[in-house]
């Protein structure tokens, strides 16, 4: 049970429950503290010290009843076919032979008949798979499929593709290669037994078969998961079809909320700083003047703004999309975010974002700012709607491909946001290798930005905005 | 802790039914919880929404062991001064006023600055002794005898710092006081922590527990609470206005009614002797279930078709 145990906290893991040792060799004490005897009992007892949040209760749930489904009966049963087996071997041996052979001249003569003259059937039914399945002892088989799952390594199952596969060499590992040529002897001979025998093929491969769905659900589904969330995360943005805008959202949301957690964390620590005379001395009145105790002044650190302006012109559209739900996503885990849209003209869409849901409010603003890219007249609204409201704790993100149709790229004004803001940084969707090529103004507005950076995929966003977070601590 | 000074636990029905005794009706899960936390010495963390009953719990664990419950109530801006211990400043400088006259007899003949030094060192550090110190909550469970309930309330409420306080009392049952060394637990408290979700819990604290996610009642349940806590309701009545509770959960609210609730609107419909539930009764009492006005026009609106699906079936 121990090892049992172990796998099933596998399994856990794989549908990114977190386990830690501790916490298994807890599961353990509460195992052996509770007994097996109570299944309720116990699956609440393991779910106290396995999951840690609502959520994952819920999927310790289902992987419990899923893996545990199967395996409890088995024990039960365990103990009761052992007990079959080796209580009485020799006198219960023929008697069930003849029992079988009783019940089958009575249900099912031409099987039997076939076995009296053929004596590869005869052997075929002597078998202890054939045996299983002609008294419908389902339990044994259970435990036969389970044994032969273990030998092929049913456990390092991974994509649904590979279902097949398995269920092949579990039925090879069973012995099925006899039935399967019995039934194509039995064909050869259009014998009346084909159809009792053919059936008995059918139950065992839709029994297999059906074992290595449930295996692949338990042990394959996290690990298929994880799998595409590493795909996603390194897929260029503009390359993601419809249907992953889903979970490419909540992916940045994941890494949205993990950035916040650490970003609000760090805002709440204060910096001690000067001693606080007048404190420590009037707390001190109440010792005699004696002071005790020294107050300092705490230096309250402002919390920073951040200014998001977005590009959401004909050229970056598809990467724009993106970003915007970034920001969006931004908007909603962190404090003072302002957004701001432009092609032509910019405008702040940060109260679409706080009044929409993502997808709508993404759609808003591609209709109401997109067209063609203005660079000098977009940075001069931004200067009048915000330049003003830029000072030593304001960062400024720059979202767009700096490509402004050979008109004015307003270069003085980026500068001037350059020597206010605390930081300036440009995430470019294009490689750093075009930049400044054709109409491109990059490398221009690169010298006024502090930090400047490609990005067109999630791996890329993550790490810069780990990066602008640590710098805004 | 020690079974057999604790008969009352030995296992999860045993539990179960002296919650009952002390009317405090709860799902098996939550016996388990209790009987787990005994059995491996672990604190429990009980999450659920306001109003479920986790602060119940503990102190009808506290009832059901007579034990003394001590609570520490967490805010924002908890310190060890205020949760561990403190120094009793005031008593240590009154003994050092009264102690500097009797200083002149002490070093008299002594010669010189070491032997005086010497003198004094050999009366130790008295005043960072146990005589001078002030037990704050989780140093006070510690110190009790029998063995206590403590109660960490809306750990949530608390700084992140506060939880790594906790990290050293709660795995090891034990405090380290620079000034004295390290005061073990004489017998280790039963520990119940309570969190709102207001934020998340540290992975480090949560490992330490066992994790106790206490939901809204069954139907069933919640009739036997009310049965319990105002048993003059009549089982008619009482099915109604559970029903009529839950169905307002499902209801989009700012914060939905919860078992407490339940209990103060059973009493107060009791005390305007109603038999039934009817529309304008309701419409009245509302605001014993709900806090807020948004959620009373929210529910007011949709009163009719409630009652309905709480009409006596």
């Amino acid at each position: 049970m121990q090892s049992n145990l172990v796998s099933f906290i596998q399994v856990l893991r794989s549908h990114d429950v977190r386990v830690s040792p501790a916490e298994t060799l807890d599961a353990m004490t509460v195992a052996t503290t509770l007994g097996y005897a109570n299944r309720n009992l116990l699956r609440d007892g393991l779910a106290m010290t396995l999951a840690k949040t609502p959520a994952e209760e819920a999927v310790f749930l289902a992987c419990f009843d899923r893996y545990f489904y199967q395996r409890l009966s088995d024990f039960s049963l365990g103990d009761a076919s052992a007990a079959d087996d080796e209580a009485p071997p020799a006198s219960e041996e023929p008697a069930n032979e003849t029992g079988t052979q009783g019940t089958a001249t009575g249900d099912a003569s031409p099987l039997v008949a076939a076995a009296a003259t053929d004596p590869g059937i005869a052997a075929l039914l002597e078998s202890p798979l054939m045996r299983s399945l002609v008294d419908n002892n389902r339990n044994e088989l259970t435990v036969a499929i389970g044994r032969a799952a273990q030998e092929v390594g049913l456990q390092q199952i991974q994509l649904f593709t590979q279902k097949g596969q398995f269920t092949r060499r579990i039925l090879d590992a069973m012995g099925e290669e006899q039935l399967r040529s019995a039934v194509i002897e039995l064909e050869r001979r259009e014998s009346p037994a084909l159809t009792e025998l053919q059936r008995y093929r059918d139950i065992l491969r839709e029994e297999v078969r059906s074992y290595v769905e449930r295996e692949y659900l338990l042990h394959a589904e996290g690990r298929t998961r994880q799998f595409m969330d590493e795909v996603l995360s390194k897929t260029r943005l503009n390359n993601i079809e419809h249907m992953y805008l889903h979970k490419v959202h909540e992916l940045v949301r994941k890494m949205a909320k993990k950035l916040a957690s650490r970003y609000s964390r760090k805002r709440r620590q204060l910096k001690r700083g000067q001693l606080n005379m007048a404190k420590t001395m009037r707390r001190g009145i109440a010792n005699d003047g004696v002071m005790f105790n020294v107050y300092w002044r705490q230096i309250r650190r402002e919390k920073p703004q951040i200014l998001a302006v977005c590009d959401v012109s004909g050229s970056v559209a598809a990467y724009a999309k993106f970003l915007l739900m970034f920001l969006y996503s931004l908007q909603d885990v962190l404090p003072k975010v302002r957004s701001f849209a432009f092609a032509s003209q910019l405008g702040e869409v940060s109260s679409y974002f706080d009044e929409y849901p993502v997808e709508k409010a993404i759609e808003l603003v591609n209709w109401k700012y997109g067209g063609a890219t203005d660079y000098g007249n977009s940075l001069r609204d931004f200067a009048r709607l915000a330049l003003d409201d830029i000072n030593s704790n304001t960062t400024v993100i720059m979202l767009g491909d700096a490509r402004n149709n050979n008109g004015d790229p307003a270069l003085e004004i980026m500068q001037a946001i350059y020597q206010r803001a605390r930081q300036v940084i440009w995430l470019n969707p294009e490689s750093r290798r075009v930049w400044g090529s054709g109409d491109s103004e990059m490398l221009r507005y690169q010298s006024a930005c502090h930090f400047s950076a490609e990005c067109n995929n999630l791996k890329q966003l993550e790490r810069i905005v780990d990066q602008l977070l640590k710098s805004t601590h | 802790m020690q079974l057999d000074d604790f008969p009352q636990l030995a296992s999860v029905t045993q539990i179960e039914q002296g919650f009952e005794a002390f009317g405090y009706i709860c799902s098996t899960k939550i016996a388990t919880a209790v009987f787990l936390a005994f059995q491996l010495r672990k604190p429990i963390l009980v999450e659920g929404p306001p109003g479920v009953g986790k602060t119940e719990l503990a102190k009808t664990t506290a009832q059901l062991l007579d034990l003394p419950l001590i609570r520490l109530q967490c805010y924002e801006g908890l310190d060890e001064a205020k949760a561990l211990y403190e120094w009793k400043y005031g008593k240590q400088l009154l003994y050092t006023q009264v102690l500097k006259e009797k200083l002149g007899d002490l070093l008299k003949g002594a010669k010189g600055l070491a032997e005086s030094v010497e003198r004094l060192h050999q009366f130790g550090d008295i005043f960072y002794s146990e005589d001078f110190l002030e037990p704050r909550p989780l140093l006070k469970a510690m110190q009790q005898e029998r063995g206590a309930i403590l109660l960490i309330d809306e750990i949530d409420k608390a700084d992140y710092e506060f939880e790594s306080l906790l990290l050293e009392i709660l795995s090891d049952y034990q405090i380290s006081i620079p000034e004295i060394g390290t005061i073990k637990a004489r017998t280790s408290p039963m520990v119940f922590l309570t969190s709102n979700n207001t934020r998340d819990i540290s992975d480090a604290l949560k490992r330490r527990c066992l994790h106790l996610y206490i939901p809204f009642p069954s139907v069933e349940l919640e009739e036997r609470i009310v049965r319990s806590r105002v048993p003059n309701v009549d089982a008619q009545l009482r099915h109604q206005l559970v029903e009529f509770v839950h169905s307002l959960r499902q209801l989009d609210l700012k914060k939905s009614p919860a078992i407490s609730e339940t209990i103060d609107w059973a009493r107060s419909l009791l005390l305007l002797h109603a038999g039934q539930l009817d529309e304008e009764l309701v419409r009245s009492t509302l605001n014993v279930l709900l806090k807020f006005e948004d959620d009373i026009e929210a529910a007011n609106a949709e009163l009719r078709a409630l009652l309905q699906g709480a009409r006596p079936g």
